[in-house]
């Protein structure tokens, strides 16, 4: 800092927690713990800034405080005392918003210095520039048509003055204008993330608004420096705060496309916007810009601009602050950036969703080798270090703390910012999902390992995801939405919409059962033709192993997965009752209303096909729960969500569910889950070219789902059918360790 | 004898993680600063060796056998470290264990509560002589070595000025820059860099509890109740009947204080476990009340727990559920087990070892 703070406090305890407060605030300051050093000192050099700790001071008349104040009359002493002396001081001319009391608040110290720094100085007060007085001229004036004739007029001599003022070197005009009361920087309001916990409580993210992270100055390396400088403002060494060959010409350009679009700001300038004004984009506001640029420049050296500048700006992926933008691009520190890394960050800060890498990897690739260029140019670099750099990639993914359940967690933010919007990322939420890790690990460890065995059987690149929900309560135990969330978000457990295939069987033998069936009762296998509703075409449903198998019982017809038998039988007791049967148990996609939906080709979730399967374990419907309970940053309960099954099957229909599902696992389909030796149930399903493979089934706690397939809905590979492809990777999950 | 002095030393070297050594003469010094955790039970060393860190420990114990010419010859080709002294022998460090066991004794113990003993004579003989065992002599005068003491236990008059600047003489004498951390703030540089080394350190050890709260790297506050893994095993012996050294065997292999006690030594073992443990929280709801300097936080901290004294199953959740329990003025993110908790005073009085050299 250019002007030293100074902190007196005779607790060394006291002492050095202000003295890192401030420091940490990104202020140097020097400690004493004895009045005569502190004497010392402020008469060596004039102080800015004091900070007083009163508490165990040796006299409680506190003389040397008042001579202080009298002596340094731009001082400003932030005094900490107890509440009942604080008058007193007040009276001597203390200003009551620079005493403080106990407890210490560090964020008070390090809005109170910033604040003193940036705003409270009297000459900032007393620079009332041309460009503030044309402020005054256009404020409030858009109506009145005769003003808006001269301001043409006005306009081009202000941009003449403008140029002539800058010459002159800053004509400066006495209390004329009011710039606006500038106000707090509200951006260092404390806000409280919110926390995600598994159900037994371990931390499983956070959530929060923005990443801020402040780095001193002498910790950014120079070439980070020099990318800025290249890419931002190639004369900020040389200008007084405001390029003003820059501003005219962005003037000029502003009044012929008649409105403000072109930026002229230099580092300092875009500083001056970011702490104090509201990003409204017009002629004043730049004037006003100017001022405090201005203003910002008498007071600080070049490189502590530029540092301010760093912390503050926007890098998009809500990183404030280059070492947030650091640690989110690349997992660095600023300190340990490479030249490439470096330009990469100091291209974003101009539009920072438009040149994300995340967002457009060839349009950020440009913008960063087009910075490298402009760092060649100036000589920050050699060509060496420049044609080493253009080579290097650009990041993929925004660098984060690795996670557990990473699907998951998005799942529950996605529901909670729904719930509560933005307030989930500043209101310190504690949300306690029903996660349980063990399971999660299982599960994410049975999907990763399911792709990798089909990708040495040949088929790399195929998807795999897993739901687990405790069929008691309807609570999300366990979810994998795909193999690898850093390469893809895309959560194929909750958002995949997929063909069925045959796991959709099982809600037309529970119509059938709800109308009367039983599973011993018979059924034809046969092929049959059905026409469309207008009878233009005509439809043979065909089974998987091209044969037909004649007069079956619905249980075999089921655990075989016969499709004749099983679209005779939905056409027998109607689609739409099939469909009024799919609702009652969570179904809520779009399900087409003929036959062939009967055997799978609507397409759905995995996560509602699972919850689905929940109904048919015990009879009950269940919303997808995946949180049980939601407190405050005070640990007061906001919401408690307990289960809530809906009776939807009887008792009866549940055991013939129960009795076919089991017969899939013991004599159909999926024998393999007998491995498990113990009673499971479940579906198997499988679709057009093998390009879904599900399975779907249940054991006396869970309901667990699998899903294998391509997310560009291409074959998964020859053969590779639900029992296949799915249904390893189910019991996988299922086998106790 | 000779047999289980070896197998002493392989168990000692098999210790997991650590690279042990207890014989003088394996000790490398590869300069560098050095990190020395005194405490009741163990005397550690830490220090850099490229990316990782070496732990060098020796119990910090001794056991007297009657001088002999005889014995004198068998302990020296045992390579079992010893002194002379007053017509005895004094077996030190991790060899006096094996000694006692063989003559079915107690080991003596030349710091109790945390401080050196009053009791024992020969107390700081013992002391230096381990602690020459794990530190080597300087390769340059004035080398850093940064010790850890106590906290200034809350509970008696006893101050630890004494044991600070005996050992700091010890360590002077040897050619050393010595500078004291406090072991609780030892923990806060060994554990809680990411979080700017904000947050609570306590180390649980044999002989007391030591806490640090520290902001930004400012202990804002420190000391020690004078309650530990002993306390517990004599307690416990007390209560049930049995000698302390058994309770301690118990207590080391088995406890598990998320299980339901199965007999009356564990159900005794839980009763002083939670004792501790709630004195340690009130001690620290009594000092983070009356402190002066406690700044207000906008942010949870986190409390990390370390020690041998902390390692049974189910301490961290016990210790979390009684902090949830208390109304403190401080919010709690996590409470969370030190990474390798019988070594992290001494890596952490070498990380400010290492900060102070620079
Ligand atoms: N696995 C374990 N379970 C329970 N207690 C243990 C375990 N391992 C060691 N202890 C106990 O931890 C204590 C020793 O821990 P530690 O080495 O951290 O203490 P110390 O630093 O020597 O002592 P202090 O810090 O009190 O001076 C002993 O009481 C010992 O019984
Ligand atoms: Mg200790």
């Amino acid at each position: 800092m250019a002007v030293p703070i100074l902190v007196f406090s005779v607790d060394k305890t006291r002492g050095s927690l202000l003295l890192k407060i401030i420091e940490n605030g990104g202020f140097k300051a020097k400690l004493f713990d004895n009045s005569h050093e502190l004497e010392y000192a402020v008469r060596r050099r004039r102080p800015s800034i004091i900070v007083f700790d009163t508490k165990h001071y040796q006299s409680r008349e506190f003389k040397i405080i008042t001579s202080l104040h009298s002596r340094f009359h731009d001082a400003e002493i932030i005094l900490f005392a107890d509440p009942a002396e604080i008058p007193s001081f007040t009276s001597a001319g203390i200003k009551k918003d620079c005493c403080f009391s106990d407890p210490i608040n560090p964020d008070d110290v390090t809005l109170k210095i910033r604040e003193i720094h940036f705003i409270k100085n009297k000459a900032f007060l007393r620079i009332k520039t041309y460009f503030v007085f044309l402020a005054g001229l256009f404020a409030g004036t858009r109506d009145n048509p005769y003003i808006m004739f001269m301001k043409k007029i006005i306009m081009a001599a202000a941009v003449a003055s403008a140029i002539a003022a800058g010459i002159a070197g800053g004509f400066i005009f006495y209390n004329m204008s009011d710039l606006p009361k500038v106000q707090m920087l509200e951006s260092y309001v404390p806000f409280e993330s919110s926390f995600l916990y598994t159900s037994d409580g371990v931390e499983l993210a956070e959530f929060y608004l923005e990443r801020r992270k402040f780095v001193s100055f002498y910790k950014i390396p120079k070439h980070v420096k020099d990318a800025f400088i290249a890419v931002e403002d190639a004369h900020f060494y040389e200008h007084h705060g405001i390029d003003f060959f820059r501003t005219s010409a962005a003037f000029i350009n502003n009044i012929r496309a008649g409105n403000a679009v072109q930026g002229g700001s230099t580092i300092t300038q875009q500083l001056a916007k970011m702490l104090f004004l509201t990003p409204e984009k017009s002629i004043s506001r730049k004037i006003k810009e100017a001022a405090i640029s201005m203003q910002i420049e008498s007071r600080y050296k070049k490189d502590e601009i530029l540092a301010f500048y760093l912390n503050q700006a926007y890098f998009g992926a809500r990183s404030y602050g280059i070492e947030a933008a650091a640690q989110t691009y690349f997992g660095k520190k600023t300190e340990d950036l490479s030249v490439a890394e470096a330009a990469m960050l100091a291209a974003l800060p101009k539009a920072p969703s438009v040149y994300s890498p995340f967002k457009d990897p060839k349009k950020a690739f440009t913008r960063r080798n087009l910075a490298l260029k402009s760092m060649l140019d100036r000589g920050f670099i050699d060509t060496e270090v420049y044609a080493a750099s253009i080579r290097k990639p650009v990041p993929e993914y925004i660098y984060r703390r690795k996670y557990a359940a990473p699907y998951f967690v998005e799942y529950i933010r996605n529901i909670m910012e729904q719930k509560f919007g933005d307030r989930l990322y500043t209101a310190g939420f504690k949300i306690y999902t029903t996660l349980d890790l063990n399971l999660q690990r299982k599960a994410e460890r049975a999907v990763t390992n399911g792709a990798a065995a089909l990708a040495r059987a040949g088929m790399p690149g195929v998807e795999a995801a897993l739901i687990a929900v405790d069929l008691n309560t309807g609570a999300i135990r366990a979810m994998a939405g795909g193999t690898n969330y850093h390469k893809s978000q895309f959560n194929r457990a909750t958002q995949a919409m997929r063909q069925t295939g045959s796991v959709f069987k099982p809600i037309v033998y529970l119509t059938a059962f709800k109308n009367g069936y039983s599973p011993d009762d018979t059924i034809d296998d046969m092929a049959v033709s059905y026409l469309s509703k207008d009878g233009s075409e005509k439809w043979t449903p065909h089974n998987y192993t091209n044969k037909f198998y004649g007069r079956v019982t619905l249980r075999t017809a089921l655990s075989r997965s016969l499709n004749a038998a099983t679209v005779a039988l939905a056409n027998s007791i109607g689609m739409d009752k099939v469909i009024a049967t799919a609702r009652s148990i969570g179904v809520t996609s779009n399900i087409y209303p003929h036959l062939p939906s009967a055997i799978g080709v609507s397409e759905m979730t995995l996560i509602e096909l699972t919850y689905a399967y929940t109904t048919f374990a015990n009879g009950k419907r269940f919303e997808p729960m995946g949180y049980e309970k939601i407190t405050d940053r005070y640990n007061i309960h906001v919401e408690d969500n307990a289960p809530k099954g809906v009776q939807a099957i009887d008792p009866a229909n549940v055991s013939k569910m129960r009795d076919v599902l089991s017969a899939v696992v013991t004599e159909g389909t999926s024998i393999a889950a007998k491995s498990l030796n113990r009673p499971v149930f479940g579906k198997t399903g499988t679709t057009d070219s093998y390009k879904d493979a599900w399975f779907i089934g249940f054991d006396d706690n869970l309901t667990v789902g699998v899903w294998v397939g391509r997310d560009e809905n291409r074959p998964i590979g020859e053969g590779m059918s639900g029992s296949h492809a799915a249904l390893p990777i189910w019991i996988n999950f299922m086998k106790e360790e | 004898m000779s047999d289980k002095n070896e197998d002493a030393k392989a168990a000692a070297a098999n210790q997991k993680g650590v690279i042990q050594t207890d014989r003088p003469k394996e000790i490398e010094h590869f300069g560098g600063p050095i990190g020395l955790d005194i405490g009741t039970t163990n005397i550690v060393s830490a220090r850099a060796r490229g990316a990782s860190i070496q732990i060098t420990k020796q119990l910090n114990a001794f056991f007297t056998v009657p001088a002999s010419k005889i014995t004198g010859m068998t302990l020296l080709k045992n390579d079992v470290l010893y002194f002379s002294q007053n017509g005895s022998y004094y077996i030190i460090g991790n060899a006096a264990d094996t000694f006692a066991n063989t003559f079915n004794t107690d080991t003596r113990r030349p710091v109790e509560s945390g401080l050196l003993s009053a009791k024992e004579d020969e107390a700081l003989n013992v002391i230096q002589s381990i602690i020459k065992t794990l530190v080597p002599p300087p390769k340059n005068q004035g080398e850093l070595v940064c010790y850890s003491i106590p906290g200034e236990p809350i509970d008696t008059k006893i101050s630890v000025l004494h044991h600070d600047t005996i050992l700091k003489r010890t360590l002077q004498d040897m050619g050393y820059t010595a500078i004291a951390i406090n072991e609780g703030f030892a923990v806060i540089m060994s554990e809680l860099a990411e979080e700017s080394y904000t947050g609570i350190g306590i180390s649980m050890g044999g002989g007391m509890c030591n806490v640090c709260f520290s902001y930004l790297s400012v202990p804002v506050f420190s000391y020690s109740i004078q309650k530990g893994g002993d306390y517990v095993d004599t307690m416990v012996g007390a209560a049930v009947g049995e000698s302390a050294t058994r309770i301690k065997l118990i207590k080391e292999k088995e406890l598990n204080l998320l299980k339901e006690p199965k007999n009356k030594i564990e159900t005794s073992l839980s009763i002083y476990y939670e004792d501790l443990l709630e004195s340690l929280i009130l001690s620290i709801q009594r000092v983070i009340t009356t402190s002066e300097s406690v700044p207000r936080l906008s942010k949870p901290i986190s409390v990390v727990l370390s020690g041998g004294t902390a390692m049974p199953a189910g301490v961290r959740e016990k210790f979390e559920k009684l902090l949830k329990a208390n109304r403190l003025p401080l919010q709690f993110s996590s409470v969370r087990m030190a990474e390798d908790p019988l070594n992290t005073t001494a890596k952490g009085a070498l990380q400010l070892a290492i900060a102070e050299e620079k």
